[in-house]
């Protein structure tokens, strides 16, 4: 048996690709995430539901082999990121690879993947223009521009008819969302009575707070990181803006960090968000118990989208009959997933085609919760 | 070529073209180092050397013989621009205006729509060669070397020594530094040229402070006393990274433990050598 699985394996090796054998060597899977640096923290959420995701992929078996999952740094830098993925595709052979985490990454090493016909998927690039890099480049993540409207149809329910817009003008993530936001708010038809930016590293938005309540908008858009949210929000409070005032973040809102920072001053704020640990369909209650199992921790977005990611990409490995890139990359255009996230399949663009799982948070209290109509 | 080999190139290859690019920085920083001005401009040149030879690429079409040339032509007219009124400054007081320079040339690539913003230049073909950024590299050495051989080399020396004893004794004190502040901007030049040319993508935080002092970090990691020093310290600065992949969670402690070691006990740098100079003998 031992030998035959060995003949199997160098078999299979010396073809490679080959088609799968019963008990062959596992099928390699690359990753590139943020595991050190200021940014390690969406890393390594992301590297636990990647991680979660395989044990459970592997207690099965995919075609009767195994997936054995590389993961490397790259310290949010662009060369380092180069360099992991030049490494997982040229060293490791990998057949497909997740990541990298921020936006800035991918579009640096979705042209080398790309260039190599690997099929990669980000499972947390929110940016404009990721799946346009090339015909093997796909995301899990829900783009801003799927969220966002979905926030402001709900703030237009509950009667918001003018919005004036904030944005930090130095990080892409922000300057993204921002141009989303923009774009969204005038395609609901709301109209925009101001826009103003900020530095992610400010401290006084007393000016562009004092411009903005002057003209007495309904609600309030912010597209930046948590911290500067957070700023944003006391300080506006300080400045006599009461609940009258809906304010509406992008996905730098969408953290829990929002009501650690602010407190009661983020009360009332929504969000849109891809998935919510409270979420209390039975796939997410299993997961958000498996990873507090593991981990001791509750999981965040990051890792709710990566567990998905893995799910959806052994799934493709599956369907493709055999482990080849191109193979693989066409089983993914026809996914068909029921995650964590709610249903799943990619568009013809290779973008994430459902918002269905897309749900409206409110601060309240310090904590978020789902929004009331 | 066997596809072995073929797989290996193919991984290396980014890091082959950084190493040969960090080279060439490292030598941007040199060069004021060698005459004792601490300019932390080198990464600002490099911007200006990236963006605009982008822009030239992108949105004017021109080829890359004709783009890397002229990608020289911002950082150098920015030097010559900046270098009068900063040259006057020394010591921390430079190093402080010299890193202003960079964040307002930042600030700049943030809200001019030409230059992308926060998301950056995108899509840039890669069109740098091996073989261009080591020839630029290999030059620059040569260059570089012959010059401090020289009796301009022994002048530069002076002024790293002692700049009023250096003047008194007739040295062109100011002619060489902005000659020295011109080079660096043109090899800060060049290298972002290159570099925005093998990776595509390139955005505004890629040359604001920490690349600036990363950059002074492999000129004092290698030392000064010959060109070479430098670019070793630079390429030393750029593998570590990448040789210490195994050890993936504490990598980032291990990098910087290593620097901290090297600095102790190696303070003149990994090449401590001084130049032999012409005529040294005779002098002596």
């Amino acid at each position: 048996m031992l030998r035959r699985s060995l003949l199997a394996a160098a078999v299979s090796l010396a073809m490679a690709p080959a088609a799968f054998a019963q008990g062959g060597a596992p099928i390699s899977v690359g990753a590139v995430e943020i595991l050190s640096g200021p940014n390690a923290a969406y890393g390594t959420a992301i590297r636990a539901g990647l991680e979660l995701a395989l044990e459970e992929v592997n207690a099965q078996g995919v075609g009767g082999r195994k997936i054995a999952l590389t993961v490397e740094d790259s310290a949010g830098n662009k060369d380092q990121a180069i360099n992991a993925a030049r490494k997982l595709i040229g060293r490791d052979k990998v057949v497909a690879v997740i990541g990298p985490t921020l936006s800035n990454e991918m579009f640096a090493v979705g042209p080398v993947v790309n260039e190599r016909k690997i099929p990669i998927i980000g499972t947390s690039t929110t940016a404009v223009g990721i799946t346009e890099i090339g015909p093997y480049v796909f995301r899990t993540s829900l783009p801003e521009s799927d969220v966002i409207p979905v926030t402001l149809a709900r703030a237009k329910a509950r009667g918001v008819k003018t919005i004036a817009l904030m944005y930090a003008n130095d990080d892409a993530f922000s300057k993204s969302g921002f141009d989303t936001m923009k774009a969204a708010a005038e395609k609901a038809g709301l109209s925009i009575l101001a826009i103003e930016s900020f530095g992610s590293k400010d401290t006084d938005f007393s000016a562009q707070l004092t411009k903005i309540k002057s003209l007495k908008p309904d609600a309030v858009g912010i597209s930046a990181l948590v911290e500067p949210v957070s700023g944003v929000l006391l300080q506006a409070r300080q400045l006599g803006f009461g609940p009258e005032t809906l304010f509406v973040g992008g996905n730098g809102s969408n953290s829990p960090k929002l009501g650690e920072i602010a407190g009661p001053a983020a009360d009332g704020l929504i969000v849109g968000s891809p998935w919510f640990v409270g979420k209390d369909d039975p796939a997410n209650q299993a997961f958000v118990a498996k990873f507090h199992a593991k981990y001791g921790r509750d999981p965040d977005q990051f890792a709710a989208q990566a567990y998905d990611c893995m799910h959806i990409l052994a799934d493709a490995i599956g369907r493709a009959g055999a482990p080849e890139p191109a193979k693989i990359r066409d089983a993914l255009l026809a996914t068909k997933h029921d995650g964590v996230m709610g249903p799943f399949t990619f568009t013809p663009g290779r973008d994430p085609a459902s918002t269905e799982g897309v749900v409206v948070l409110a601060m309240q209290n310090g904590k978020f919760g789902i929004a009331p109509e | 070529m066997p596809a072995w080999l073929d797989d290996l190139l193919w991984t290396y290859q980014n890091l082959v073209y950084a190493l040969g690019i960090n080279g060439l920085l490292a030598l941007s920083m040199y060069v004021v180092l060698a005459v004792g001005q601490l300019s932390l401009g080198q990464a600002a040149f490099m911007g200006l050397g990236a963006y605009s030879s982008a822009l030239m690429t992108l949105k004017l079409g021109l080829p890359f013989a004709a783009v890397l040339p002229l990608s020289v032509v911002a950082p150098v007219a920015f030097a010559l621009a900046v270098g009068g009124p900063t040259l006057r400054l020394a010591g921390v007081y430079l190093a402080i205006a010299t890193i202003g320079l960079g964040e307002v040339l930042r600030a700049v690539y943030l809200n001019v729509d030409l230059f992308g913003g926060a998301l950056g230049l995108s899509g840039i073909p890669e069109r740098a060669t091996a073989a261009m950024i080591y020839g630029l590299l290999g030059l620059a050495v040569l260059g570089l070397w012959l010059i401090g051989r020289s009796g301009i080399g022994r002048a530069m020396e002076a002024m790293r020594e002692d700049e009023t004893a250096a003047a008194v004794m007739g040295v062109p004190v100011r002619r060489y530094k902005m000659g020295a502040l011109l080079a660096s901007a043109t090899l800060a030049g060049l290298a972002g040229c290159l570099s925005a040319h093998v990776s595509s993508f390139i955005g505004p935080n890629e040359y604001g402070f920490e690349p600036a002092v990363t950059i002074l970090s492999y000129a004092l990691l290698g030392g000064i006393g010959t060109p070479l020093a430098p670019v070793v310290g630079g390429w030393v600065l750029t593998l570590l990274p990448e040789l210490l992949r195994g050890v993936s969670d504490i990598r980032l402690v291990l990098n910087g433990v290593i620097i901290v070691l090297a600095v102790l006990f190696l303070p003149n740098g990994l090449l401590a050598l001084r130049m032999k100079r012409i005529g040294a003998r005779t002098a002596a």
